[in-house]
């Protein structure tokens, strides 16, 4: 065999591998599409399959209908959109100090973020502190503000904004701008692209979190989607929570087709997001690997 | 009484006054109330870290305090610091409990097996994926790798339990097209390991592939224009060029995940394998362990041992692979 042929070889290689691994990536997600779309009675008697025989939009109407749907859809969105603005902030403001050379205590600060990326107090002294201590229970609170100041998001700023010339600080200070002022019109503005990074970042752990809900919530009005799908994984019948009784449906409750349908609504805004998504966390992810 | 107490010590005060006069301890004062007034030269930029400080101080490090708790009986409704003290019976109880065995061998098993199988799943993703030449292809498909990291690991829960689960299980159906016999998934605790693995392949290989694809790229062009003048294919590029360059990164990726072997996954392990008790033999690791004491048996003293244990093994791990990494290379060590 000689070169040209053999590199030819090992280009189809590639090709079939990565075609076939993109494919197996892929095939969960177009199974649940697929399912949701899909009879009750023909889930029933088959399973998931590849294209639906029966079309059914079904699973969708139901969930339209669901109070405990939308209510835990708000409890997500409101827990994101709080969770990153604040955590955005918090942790913003913290990175530029640590960054600065001007911040005397940085040391001792810097010290104090890293550690707790080293040891964890452990889930029991966390879990007491929160809900006897705090009493964060059964509030959104309590998935918020743990997640609020993440110390490795913390550094992917400080990396960011030691880079940033020193030289644009100290001229807007010398013109007599306030250091506030400094910070949100001047620094803000070209801090963006880690921004938005680091704000995705904090977004997707937000959207996705059902450790700390698993933890601190126990009412159902308070529910995050998370919670309602982990519902539903260990036991079919909690499909029912989700299907008003007033829908009027003749035939079975579609419990399999729920469970794929509102399985497709939590992970739809992650999916319309992707593109965005992706470009940010490779960026953030490309910055973390040339730190090491 | 008291005067001839104070009579008798005032030696040991004038001593002790004497200390605090010494020429060191003069000087370590100074040097904190120069900061503290060069703090203030710069009060703005303190106040800007004082909120994500105090987080850290609540939800960090307050929590650390607690580690106390493994020493002590604990009473709900007495506190952390109103609790009796037990000294090592928390312990004594856990390390001669057989599961303690199994769960810390599945934890590190478990971790070593995902570690292995998303390392060699990434570097075959990366090294192919920048064979390929024709742009769209490469892109669409990247994305679709990368994709399944965005999931909660519920999701991914759902997922698995509507392939295996069910009275039909999708994978089944398949397999008997295949001719080959039906498997009752969820009874069968050995095949557990090999399904996590999959898992963590399909959810996070493409994260890892990420990191390495960037390596590659960094990898200068004429390396290989010289060997490809000097007539090597591309696979003898990829085997001599690529993966030997790639050995830095791969190592300390390697390192900074076995610096965490002692962390189950539980947000991922919980997540699909729940209160199945049935699996628990393959799949119960520190973290589910230390969970399901708390909230079912309600066994805080106990657990919280356990949990010291795991977060002590942790730090000596992390501070013993970060020496070495050091060692190696000064610049990739984490501190």
């Amino acid at each position: 065999m000689n070169d040209s042929l053999r590199d030819r070889a090992f280009g189809i290689v590639s090709y079939v591998f990565i075609g076939v691994f993109a494919l197996f990536c892929f095939l969960p997600f177009w199974m649940m599409i697929s399912g949701s779309f899909t009879k009750e009675s023909e889930l029933i008697l088959n399973g998931y399959s590849l294209f639906p025989e029966s079309f059914s939009t079904t699973a969708y109407t139901v969930l339209l209908q669901s109070k405990l749907l939308w209510s835990s859809y708000v409890n997500t969105a409101l827990i994101t959109v709080v969770g990153t603005a604040l955590a955005l902030f918090i942790s913003a403001m913290l990175a530029y100090s640590l960054a600065n050379g001007r911040n005397t205590l940085r040391g001792g600060m810097l010290a104090f973020v890293y550690f707790p990326m080293l040891f964890y107090g452990g889930l029991i002294p966390f879990y007491i502190t929160v809900s006897k201590y705090l009493h964060l229970s059964n509030t959104l609170w309590a998935v918020i503000l743990p997640l609020v100041c993440q110390p490795f998001l913390v550094f992917l700023m400080v990396n960011f904004f030691r880079t940033l010339p020193k030289e644009l600080e100290e001229s807007a200070r010398i013109d007599g701008a306030h250091e506030f002022n400094v910070f949100i019109r001047i620094m803000i503005p070209i801090s963006k692209p880690i921004l938005a990074t680091v704000a995705l970042f904090y977004a997707l752990g937000y959207w996705n979190d059902w450790f700390m809900s698993l933890l601190f919530i126990d009412e159902e009005s308070k529910y995050p989607l998370q919670l309602i799908l982990r519902r539903m994984v260990s036991n079919l019948e909690a499909a029912k929570s989700l299907i008003p009784s007033n829908a009027g449906i003749s035939i079975e409750s579609p419990l399999l087709g729920v469970r794929m349908s509102t399985t497709i609504v939590t992970i739809g805004p992650i999916v319309l997001l992707y593109p965005l998504l992706q470009k940010y966390f490779v960026k953030g992810l490309t910055i973390g690997a040339v730190k090491g | 009484m008291s005067q001839a107490v104070l009579a008798n010590n005032s030696p040991a005060i004038a001593f002790a006054l004497s200390v605090l006069r010494t020429k060191e301890i003069v000087a370590l004062k100074n040097k904190i109330m120069e900061s503290c007034r060069q703090a203030f030269k710069s009060p703005f930029l303190i106040l800007l870290a004082v909120p994500g400080l105090i987080t850290l101080f609540i939800f960090n490090y307050l929590p650390m305090y607690g580690v106390l708790l493994a020493f002590k009986d604990f009473d709900y409704s007495k506190g952390i610091w109103g609790s009796s003290w037990v000294g090592l019976k928390n312990f004594e109880y856990f390390l001669t409990s057989s599961q303690l065995f199994v769960v810390i061998r599945n934890t590190l098993l478990l971790n070593v097996a995902f570690i292995v199988s998303q390392t060699i799943a990434a570097l075959a993703i990366a090294v192919l994926l920048n064979e390929i030449r024709i742009k769209w292809f490469a892109r669409l498909s990247q994305s679709v790798i990368f994709l399944p990291y965005f999931m909660s690991w519920i999701v991914v829960g759902m997922i698995t339990q509507s392939m295996l689960g069910g009275q039909n299980p999708t994978v089944n159906e398949w397999l008997i097209q295949l001719g080959l016999s039906e498997v009752n998934w969820y009874f069968e605790a050995h095949l557990w390991p090999w399904i996590l693995s999959v898992i963590k392949v399909w959810h996070g290989a493409g994260y890892f592939a990420i990191i390495y694809l960037a390596a590659i790229t960094s990898i200068p062009e004429d390396l290989y224009e010289a060997a490809k003048i000097d007539g090597a294919s591309r696979f003898q590029a990829v085997r001599k060029i690529t993966l030997p360059l790639l050995i830095p990164t791969i190592s300390i990726l390697t390192l900074l995940l076995i610096g965490r072997i002692f962390n189950g996954d539980f947000a991922m392990i919980y997540a699909i394998v729940g209160d199945n008790a049935l699996l628990f033999p393959t799949t119960d690791v520190i973290d589910t362990y230390v969970y399901r004491s708390m909230r079912v048996l309600n066994d805080f003293g106990m657990s919280s041992a356990v949990g010291l244990f795991q977060s002590v093994m942790g730090l000596v791990l992390v501070l013993a692979v970060n020496s070495f990494v050091r060692r190696v290379s000064k610049e990739s060590a984490l501190f």
